[in-house]
């Protein structure tokens, strides 16, 4: 008997042995990890013992849905990817939205994974319950546009008859903020998943539509259907996406100092007002491109009708494009940040980490650490867009000596340059960078990053939205205690939300999420279970991460990200004044070791995980 | 008498009345004049008459899901609530919504 809201399969795929198979997923194992980054976590605790390093063969690259993804509620064709990357070097989670979470399950599987390395490029064919491990050399060095056109053509399927993802140049040069990209603009970034993905020789997935709908027994349909078109009213007004997408809350993060300007430099940037979703959508031309049955449709293609760029057609920037390919870069022209959203998103690489890296390249170019002749010639002056443009395709390919070496991050890169420049990049000392904010003005998310054990945000997500789960409100952002007290207790809900193959976007509120969830597998689950499935994730995967040689001392920003601000609204606010006091009282809400940060015994009982308390 | 202004961003503006000016849907400003010694609580509990207002900011006390400044500063409710205003404030009510 199937679980209801799981296919009950996963898809094993060997790329040494050349062979796949299928397992069953046990009741157990589901209620126990439930999907996402759960099953993920799970799978890589399981799988990839200390001493695999992120490049090895037997590293799992692990895709994952969730019992939401494919059932009918709005925009849950999102899937999971957890594996261990190059920017920590540890665990990593990510997730992108489009079709390939719900294809997955009506080609017969709740997920895949991949483990070994082809001797050559390959592609992952699934369709029918059934999977097959196909040639790809001749998609060797394309970008990812190139791709989904020549996947499709040679499958002879129409746009969405597949869903696929894969990576481009980037990922199979190994730069380490490589992406997997697909279904035209989306994309699971973080961490370099699209760097294990290189290292695998594995250029695509790609699945098949199937039939189209659910293949899994759903516990109550007309339920789900009452509870979605609630989480739905919600969404609808819940920030600025239905209306403006996610670049309509561009100026109000301006607003609180949270907007990143030149690598952190400064905090004004008194065109914002042109440069956010509002504006694209009011003057730009725009079309719906919804994700699998989303009602939300925040997301959008555009064509510029303004500015150097005007004529161009691509996906519209989300707020953190934006960011990144306009304040970031002291870039003004809202169409340039379209341009280079599509070239970061075809050359398959993280934009946030794209945009920390050459920022800092370009103050280091305009406080004369990097001339033109470590340039090769480009003039990095802020603002120069076709200057960054020709930069993120160096990297992608390690091209030059500024290309390779930034390809490594801007950990890696700022600390083989040196010196004073050493201090200006923007990054947490694990490794990997932040989101497209300032987070000196936005002090829960500065945290999170840094006490992660996911590589990008794990506790909070615009913020904390406390009242969403009972919790009494904020008073203060700026208050110390109180930011590191809610980040402790508002963990774990949202790595729930990454358990259940859904949009934040679209379902944003986590008990209407809990609601879904309940009438699609029946389980009748509390806030305080799904909780306790996020912490379980939140604490294997540290246990994963201290096991592969996490250091606490790591656990803080970098010089830059964790600095004053000189001037904006953020202006004088000094996180790090209590840092050590911050990480200690985190620690001990968290039922962490105040001193070694690791999981207390009676932590991991009370999560179900006691026997991994050898294991530290 | 002191002149404030409080600016919402609120994506209604337009739907908040004619006391407010909204040069933008996001956006909305009430220029009001109030007596000496007000503070910002008293000025906020004078702001619930104004329904839209009253729904999406002050129900179930402040919404946690709001940032604001004085004069161009982020503050927090516990610095903030407590201040007498003073001719020329300029306070802005922020959701805290970020994108993806």
């Amino acid at each position: 008997m199937a679980v209801a809201g799981y296919v009950g399969k996963i898809l094993r795929v060997d790329l040494s042995e050349g062979k796949t198979c299928s397992e069953d997923l046990d009741e157990a194992t589901l209620k126990k990890w439930v999907g996402g980054v759960g099953l993920g976590a799970k799978y890589l605790y399981d799988e990839v013992p200390p001493g695999v390093e992120w490049a090895d063969p037997e590293n799992r690259l692990i895709w994952t849905t969730g019992p939401l993804a494919g059932s009918g509620v709005f925009g849950a064709g999102t899937f999971n990817i957890v594996t261990k990357g190059p920017m920590t070097n540890l665990a990593g989670s990510s997730q992108a939205n489009g079709f390939l979470g719900a294809y997955l399950k009506f080609s017969g599987f709740d997920g895949i994974i991949v483990q070994g390395a082809s001797p050559h490029l390959v592609y992952l064919w699934i369709k029918d319950g059934k999977a097959e491990i196909r040639n790809a050399q001749h998609l060797a060095g394309k970008d990812v546009w190139e791709m989904e056109d020549l996947l499709r053509a040679e499958l002879e399927t129409r746009e969405h008859d597949i869903s696929i993802f894969g990576i481009g140049p980037a990922g199979e040069n190994k730069a380490y903020f490589s992406a997997i990209v697909g279904d035209r603009g989306h994309v699971a970034a973080h961490n370099g998943c699209g760097a294990v993905m290189g290292a695998k020789n594995l250029k695509a997935v790609v699945v098949h539509s199937g039939d189209r709908k659910p293949n899994f027994p759903i516990h109550d349909h007309e339920g789900l259907k009452a509870r979605n078109a609630a989480a739905f009213e919600f969404a609808k007004g819940f920030g600025p996406f239905y209306k403006w997408g996610t670049g309509g809350a561009l100026s109000g993060i301006y607003k609180m100092g949270a907007l990143p300007v030149k690598n952190l430099t400064t905090n004004q940037y008194p065109e914002f007002e042109r440069m956010n979703g509002e504006y694209m959508r009011t003057h730009f031309q725009v079309k719906p491109k919804p994700c699998w049955k989303c009602g939300l449709v925040h997301v959008k293609d555009v064509t510029v009708t303004e500015g150097s760029c005007a004529g161009f057609v691509g996906e519209e920037p989300e707020y953190e494009q934006i960011a990144a390919w306009g304040p970031m870069i002291g870039n003004t022209d809202l169409g340039a940040t379209v341009m280079l959203t599509r070239e970061v998103d075809r050359l398959g690489m993280d934009c946030n980490e794209s945009s920390w890296t050459i920022g800092w390249a370009m103050e280091c170019f305009n406080k004369r650490v990097l001339t033109t002749k470590e340039t090769d010639g480009l003039d990095l002056s802020w603002g120069n867009v076709g200057a960054v443009k020709e930069l993120l395709n160096r990297i992608a390919r390690r091209e030059g000596y500024l290309g390779n070496l930034l390809a490594d991050g801007v950990m890696r890169a700022s600390r083989a340059i040196g010196g004073e420049a050493a201090g200006w990049a923007v990054y947490t000392y694990k490794g990997s960078s932040p989101r497209g904010h300032d987070h000196r003005g936005r002090w829960v998310e500065l945290f999170d990053t840094c006490l992660t054990n996911t590589s990008t945000i794990e506790s909070s997500w615009a913020g904390v939205h406390t009242q969403m789960v009972d919790l009494p409100p904020h008073n203060n952002p700026f208050s110390h205690e109180e930011v590191f007290t809610l980040n402790a207790k508002f963990n774990g809900i949202r790595q729930f939300d990454d358990c259940l193959g859904i949009c934040r976007i679209a379902t944003p509120h986590p008990k209407m999420v809990l609601d879904c969830f309940n009438a699609v597998t029946g389980w009748n689950w509390s806030l305080e279970d799904a909780f306790t499935v996020g912490l379980r994730t939140v604490n294997l995967l540290r246990v994963f991460n201290f096991r592969h040689g996490m250091r606490v001392e790591d656990e803080r920003p970098s010089e830059r990200y964790g600095s004053v601000p000189a001037d904006g609204p953020a202006q004088g606010r000094d996180i790090l004044a209590k840092w050590p006091e911050m990480v200690q009282g985190y620690y001990q809400l968290m039922g962490w070791d105040e001193k070694t940060g690791k999981p207390l015994p009676e932590t991991m009982e009370k999560l179900g995980l006691e026997e991994l308390v050898k294991d530290l | 008498m002191v002149r404030v202004k409080v600016e919402f961003w609120m994506w209604s503006g337009k739907e908040l009345g004619p006391d407010f000016e909204s040069p933008t849907d996001k956006r909305a400003t009430l220029s009001l004049c109030v007596a000496d010694g007000t503070t910002v609580r008293a000025l906020f509990e004078d702001l619930e008459r104004y329904p839209m207002i009253k729904s999406e900011i002050f129900d179930h006390a402040f919404n946690p899901d709001i940032t604001l400044t004085l004069n161009s500063r982020v503050m927090g409710y516990d610095e903030l609530y407590g201040m007498v205003l003073t001719d020329g404030d300029r306070i802005s009510v922020l959701p805290i919504y970020a994108g993806g």
